[in-house]
């Protein structure tokens, strides 16, 4: 169907990667209907009929808690005419009732009703194909839940790989109870640009003091009036390091395509947690030695491909939800840790306002640079994406190599020729 | 709070229409004066939203944040505003209550945007809590509350302020 293996070379990849749109369709079956894809978490489905709507690879799915405790994702789509049986985000249920015909379907997707039943033949109920079909393997980690659409494959734990689980590991951590809850909303914001910029975009340590350059410039200006600056300006400002601060940052490419980069935020907010009562209470659960181990894990994003970032100490995880070759969603989520004050949640919130907001004035300038790249790629005689930013130190990565984008395009190219 | 005298309710819709037009003329210093020091600025995420401290937002700032972000406007060195958006803020069925030292002000807005090619419609409902001020008005906090704000195909950026 197509030669993709010709599309991404050493050091640049072919613009149809953001363009063609019959890539997109093979991008869908080849990676997000093969990969372990973040569908939400345990503690959106604390009983029995609990669940929240979200999609994979583009498709609406439901994930549920059945009586017996075990979490289902299922195609939102009636097996009868194809109508969407849940409208809501999330809620409580006792069944699924499609709104068309009323044929009604239990928690685990199997078919309990539809009206007059005589008028199909004997045994229909017990057939295939007649129950909400379920994604074929769901699985949790920590707490946060995953499915995959395709039946075999390594499992969530290896997929993840030890790196990647660290970064789990480390979110519920910071938690005094050992325990997050998803909490107060989501944030989704818009772009018509292909999905990988933005996979990109977060690993690109050579942008921000360029790009978001206005921001950074207004963040200075700022008169804090002998007050302690706020969680929100401290985001905006922690753009502001120097080319070679960004450059000594550490970036890691892992397998599979999934990549961290370490942290940057002003070391102000750690020397602030220091005299909380958060960290008062994480030292009476576990003790200073380890408290220090948990909270100097130092890592800004880990980036899950393809379409996941994790944010420890921010108690945040974003996602890519891509809608078409040109235009991607990212839904940004918070987690409340349990056992620690309130305020800190609240500080959750702000920041993701700030950061992950359609009104944020540092993501919103990456979007619309994902726009234009969008717009100049699609027409035209230039063929190639130039990615070629420190091609000689792959092993070693400087933070300004663009490596781990060599790396998400390695691992496109394997996921798309298999 | 009881509902304002005929001359008090002209008075805040012509304040309501000077921060309209103060806005829509990217006069942002003078927008950011109309407001208390210690004024919120509201834009919930969710429909009828009661908290923005357990829930996010899509606007929730003080004055100093709101300032960072005009400051930024103003000075034009942002892609996200190169060319400039231009808007119109339109308001009507103007409310307005009066009670102890405190003003309450209510009215649809209807945000047309123009930039780059494209041009946006935004449906919202505003809320003013106002303080008289040497005869003058000041903003305590403000509230949009847009039709749409929790929209589930989410919203590309905004720029300019409800």
């Amino acid at each position: 169907m197509h030669d993709v293996s010709r599309l991404v070379e050493r050091g640049r990849s072919h613009r149809r990667l953001y363009t063609d749109p019959a890539l997109f369709a093979l991008e869908m079956e080849r990676i997000f209907r093969r990969a372990w894809l973040w569908l939400g978490h345990e503690s959106q489905l604390r009983e029995p009929g609990a669940f929240f709507c979200t999609r994979m690879a583009g498709e609406r799915v439901i994930v549920v808690r059945h009586h017996d405790g075990a979490v289902y994702a299922l195609h939102n789509r009636c097996p009868h005419r194809g109508a969407e049986v849940c409208a809501l985000p999330s809620g409580t249920v006792h069944s699924f009732v499609c709104p068309y015909h009323a044929w009604t379907f239990r928690t685990d997707g199997a078919l309990a009703s539809v009206p007059l039943e005589h008028g199909y033949a004997a045994g229909f109920k017990a057939g295939e194909r007649v129950g909400l079909e379920r994604v074929p393997r769901v699985a949790s980690y920590r707490g946060f839940l995953f499915g995959n659409l395709s039946p075999q494959g390594e499992d969530l734990e290896t997929f993840l790989g030890p790196e990647v689980r660290a970064a789990f590991d480390n979110l519920v951590d910071r938690a005094p109870d050992g325990d997050v809850e998803l909490a107060g909303g989501k944030t989704v914001q818009r772009y018509r640009g292909n999905w990988k910029l933005q996979m990109e975009n977060s690993i690109d340590l050579l942008h921000p003091r360029i790009l978001h350059r206005s921001a950074i410039d207004a963040a200075d200006r700022v008169d804090h009036g002998g007050e302690p600056p706020s969680i929100e300006w401290d985001i905006v400002k922690a753009n502001g390091l120097t080319l070679r601060e960004w450059d000594g940052m550490r970036v890691a490419a892992l397998p599979r395509g999934h990549c961290w980069m370490g942290g940057f935020l002003t070391a102000a907010i750690d020397e602030r947690a220091r005299d909380t009562p958060y960290y008062r209470r994480m030292v009476a659960r576990h003790g200073e030695a380890r408290v220090r181990e948990i909270l100097s894990f130092n890592r800004h994003n880990t980036i899950v491909y393809p379409g996941l970032f994790v944010n420890s100490r921010l108690a945040q995880i974003r996602q890519l939800q891509p809608v078409s070759v040109d235009c991607t969603e990212q839904h940004g989520y918070i987690f409340r840790l349990k056992g620690a004050p309130e305020e800190l949640f609240e500080a959750s919130v702000r920041m993701v306002n700030t950061n992950n907001s359609p009104s944020s004035i540092v993501t919103s300038d990456d979007h619309e640079i994902f726009e234009r790249i969008q717009e100049s790629l699609a027409a035209g005689r230039h063929e190639w994406v130039d990615l070629s930013r420190g091609l000689a130190r792959d092993d070693a990565p400087e933070g300004t190599n663009e490596a781990p984008m060599r790396n998400q395009h390695r691992a496109w190219a394997q996921y798309m020729q298999g | 709070m009881i509902a304002a005298s005929l001359e008090r309710w002209h008075e805040v819709q012509q304040f309501l229409f000077r921060e309209a037009r103060l806005l829509d003329e990217r006069r942002f210093a003078q927008w950011l004066a109309l407001f208390d020091p210690d004024a919120e600025y509201w834009v919930p995420y969710a429909w009828q939203q009661q908290s923005p401290k357990d829930h996010v937002s899509l606007y929730y700032e003080t004055v100093k944040l709101l300032g960072m972000r005009v400051d930024r406007l103003a000075r034009e060195l942002s892609p996200l505003d190169t060319p400039p958006a231009r808007v119109n803020h339109y308001l009507s069925n103007v409310t307005v209550e009066e009670g102890e030292g405190e003003l309450v002000a209510r009215a649809y807005l209807l945000f047309v945007e123009y930039r780059r090619a494209e041009q946006r419609w935004f449906a919202g409902r505003s809320t003013w809590r106002l303080r008289p001020a040497a005869g003058d008005f000041r903003i305590a906090a403000k509230r949009v509350d847009l039709l749409n704000a929790d929209q589930e195909s989410g919203h590309l950026r905004f720029a300019v302020p409800f």
